[in-house]
C-alpha cells in the first residue's frame, strides 16, 4: 500500500466516528445494570452463583457465629473480625457476628464461600466511598441491609455503533 | 562466533568501560523511569552517544512484592486473591497455571464444562490485557486515537467478565477444580454479538494505526531480532513469534481443552518492532476465533467446579504447568511437603523473559526508537518483578 492512500484511509475510519454514538457511560446519572442479586454460593453444591461482588449482605436469623468468614479472610485480606451483638438468637449462643472492614476487603468472596449456613452473600452495591477510614467498618446492624438497586443502562448495538443505552 | 555473541561481548566490553571513565563528557547518561514517564513502573539506565544509545541496563525490581515468599504461609486457596495482583488485566491467565499445578498435587479433574468456562474466561482475559497494551502503545507512539479507541472497546469484554466472574479486572474466578460459578442465563447471546462487534472494530484498528504510513516508518526495519537470537535470548510469546518461530503452549502442551480447538499459531517473519506490534493484534483475532468455538463446543448441563474442601492438602511432590498467557508461557513451579500450603512456589513469566531481550535491541538504535522497541516487547513491570 502507498503512501497516499495508507493516509486516506486512516483519516477515512476516523471521520467516520463523526456521526458514531458516544460510548462514554455517564456515570452519576446512568448506572449499569447487573445481571443478578450478587454473588451467592450454594455450600451443598459447592458451585458459586454468578452475580456482582459487591458489599456483603448479613442474614442475622442465619448466622450462627461460626467464625469460618474470618478464619477465610485470615490469609488475604484480614477485613473480618468477629464483634459481640446485643441480638439473642436461638443458632447464635455466642452473639458473635462478622464485622467488615472495606478499607482492607479485596472483594475475592473467599468468606461467602467458607460460610457453610447460607448467611452471607455479596450484594450489587459497589459504592462505597466515605469521608473517614472508622466509616468504612460496616457493623453486622449495616450488613443486614439490603442495598438499594437503581442501574437501569447497559451496552447495547446500534448501526451507529455500541452505546450504554437502557 | 555469532552476530548476538558479538553483540554481547560488545555491550559487556562498553558496560566495563563506561564505568571506567564515568566522566566522560562525550556520553550522556539517562534514566528513563521508575516513576512511569513512559516506561511503566521500572527504570532503563541509558548512554547516549549524541543521538544513538551505545549503553542500556533494565533496571528491574521496583515493584518487587515478594509474592514467592508470601505463598508459603497461605493455603491453596488464600493464595489466589494475592496471586493475581501482578497482571490484575490478565488475571485468570495467571491463575490458570497455579489451578492447573494444583489440580495435579491434589490430584483432581475439573469436570468438562469448568473446563470450557476456564478458558473462555481465559481468553476474554487475553482480549482485555491486549487491548490495554495496544491504547498504551499507541499513545506512547503519539497516537491518542489509538489510545481511546481500545480502552472503549476494552469495557465491552470487561461487561462480559464482569457478568461471568463478579469483577471487572481482579476476577479470582479460576480455582483448583475449576471456576467458582457457572455462566449467568443469556451470557452466551451477549457474548456473541459484543465479540461480533468487536472484530468489526478490530478491522478498523488496522485501518487507522497498524497501515497507518507513519507508524510503518517508526517501526519496519527498527529493532531486529533474528529467529536465531530470538531463540538464544530465550523470549516467549509474541515477541519469539515475531521473529518467525510458530510456538504456542497452546500448541506445544495443550492444556484442558485446547486440543479441541482449531486455531492458528499466529506469527511473522519480518523480525521487526512492526512484527512484534502486530503479533497481539493477530493473536486478538484469533483469540474472538477460539471463543466463538468454545461456546459453541461447551456441554449445556453439568457442573462447573469439583467439590474440594477449603484447607485441602496436597500429596508431597512437585509439578511444573504453564498456559500461553498475554506476555508468553506463564508457569508456576509449586513443591509440596504433603501439607495445606506450598512448600516453595515460583512463578516463572513472560514479562522477565523479554525484557533480557531489551539491551540487545537498543544497543545502536536511536534514542527516538527506545518507546517503539520498548513497549513491543509487551512488558509488565510488576509481573516480572513479582
Amino acid at each position: 500500500m502507498n503512501t497516499a492512500t495508507g493516509f486516506i484511509k486512516a483519516i477515512q475510519s476516523g471521520t467516520k466516528h463523526i456521526v458514531m454514538k458516544r460510548f462514554t457511560l455517564r456515570y452519576p446519572e446512568e448506572k449499569l445494570k447487573f445481571t443478578g442479586d450478587g454473588y451467592q454460593f450454594d455450600p451443598k453444591k459447592g458451585v458459586g452463583i454468578a452475580g456482582t461482588r459487591g458489599r456483603h449482605i448479613l442474614f442475622h436469623d442465619k448466622c450462627t457465629g461460626c467464625q469460618l468468614c474470618a478464619i477465610a479472610c485470615e490469609g488475604i485480606a484480614e477485613a473480618i473480625t468477629m464483634v459481640k451483638v446485643d441480638e439473642q438468637w436461638k443458632q447464635n449462643k455466642k452473639s458473635i457476628m462478622p464485622q467488615i472492614d472495606y478499607g482492607k476487603c479485596v472483594f475475592c468472596g473467599f468468606c461467602v464461600d467458607a460460610c457453610p449456613f447460607y448467611a452471607l452473600y455479596m450484594t450489587n452495591d459497589y459504592e462505597l466511598s466515605a469521608y473517614t477510614k472508622t466509616h468504612l467498618i460496616y457493623t453486622p446492624a449495616q450488613l443486614a441491609v439490603k442495598p438499594r438497586d437503581d442501574g437501569e443502562v447497559e451496552i447495547k448495538m446500534g448501526k451507529r455503533g455500541a452505546y450504554h443505552g437502557r | 562466533m555469532s552476530t548476538l555473541d558479538d553483540k554481547i561481548n560488545e555491550i559487556n566490553r562498553l558496560a566495563i568501560q563506561i564505568t571506567k571513565d564515568n566522566d566522560d563528557d562525550r556520553l550522556m547518561n539517562l534514566s528513563i523511569g521508575p516513576q512511569h514517564p513512559g516506561s511503566g513502573h521500572f527504570r532503563i539506565v541509558i548512554k547516549v552517544d549524541g543521538d544513538y544509545i551505545v549503553y542500556a541496563d533494565p533496571d528491574i525490581g521496583y515493584v518487587h512484592r515478594g509474592e514467592e515468599k508470601m505463598s508459603e504461609h497461605r493455603n491453596f486457596i488464600q493464595n489466589i486473591p494475592h496471586l493475581e495482583r501482578p497482571v490484575i488485566h490478565d488475571s485468570t491467565n495467571i491463575i490458570y497455571s497455579y489451578s492447573l499445578a494444583i489440580e495435579e498435587l491434589i490430584g483432581i479433574n475439573p469436570p468438562r464444562r469448568g473446563q470450557f468456562v476456564r478458558a473462555i474466561a481465559a481468553e476474554l482475559d487475553r482480549l482485555v490485557y491486549t487491548t490495554y497494551w495496544l491504547a498504551i502503545y499507541g499513545i506512547f507512539l503519539g497516537h491518542s486515537t489509538m489510545f481511546m479507541w481500545p480502552t472503549g472497546d476494552r469495557e465491552l469484554i470487561i461487561d462480559l467478565l464482569e457478568r461471568m466472574t463478579g469483577h471487572r479486572v481482579t476476577h479470582a474466578f479460576s480455582v483448583p477444580g475449576g471456576v467458582r460459578n457457572d455462566i449467568p442465563y443469556n451470557f452466551k447471546e451477549k457474548c456473541l454479538t459484543q465479540i461480533n462487534y468487536f472484530e468489526k472494530r478490530l478491522k478498523e484498528y488496522e485501518d487507522i494505526f497498524y497501515n497507518n504510513p507513519l507508524l510503518r516508518q517508526r517501526t519496519e526495519g527498527v529493532g531486529i531480532m533474528n529467529k536465531e537470537d530470538a531463540i538464544k535470548l530465550g523470549v516467549t510469546g509474541s515477541v519469539l513469534r515475531a521473529s518467525g518461530v510458530p510456538y504456542d503452549i497452546r500448541k506445544v502442551e495443550p492444556y484442558d481443552v485446547y486440543d479441541e480447538i482449531d486455531f492458528k499459531v499466529q506469527y511473522m517473519k519480518s523480525c521487526d518492532t512492526f512484527a512484534r506490534a502486530y503479533v497481539p493484534y493477530l493473536d486478538m483475532k484469533e483469540s474472538c476465533h477460539i471463543i466463538r468455538q468454545l461456546l459453541d463446543k461447551m456441554p449445556d448441563e453439568g457442573s462447573v467446579r469439583e467439590k474440594i474442601v477449603g484447607n485441602v492438602k496436597a500429596q508431597p511432590g512437585e509439578t511444573y504447568r504453564r498456559v500461553e498467557s498475554g506476555r508468553g508461557a506463564l508457569g508456576y513451579y509449586i513443591i509440596s511437603d504433603g501439607s495445606t500450603k506450598p512448600y516453595r512456589l515460583k512463578i516463572s513469566t513472560g514479562s522477565f523473559r523479554n525484557i533480557l531481550a531489551l539491551p540487545f535491541l537498543l544497543v545502536g538504535s536511536k534514542l527516538g526508537d527506545m518507546p517503539a522497541i520498548y513497549w513491543a516487547l509487551n512488558y509488565w513491570p510488576i509481573e516480572a518483578d513479582r
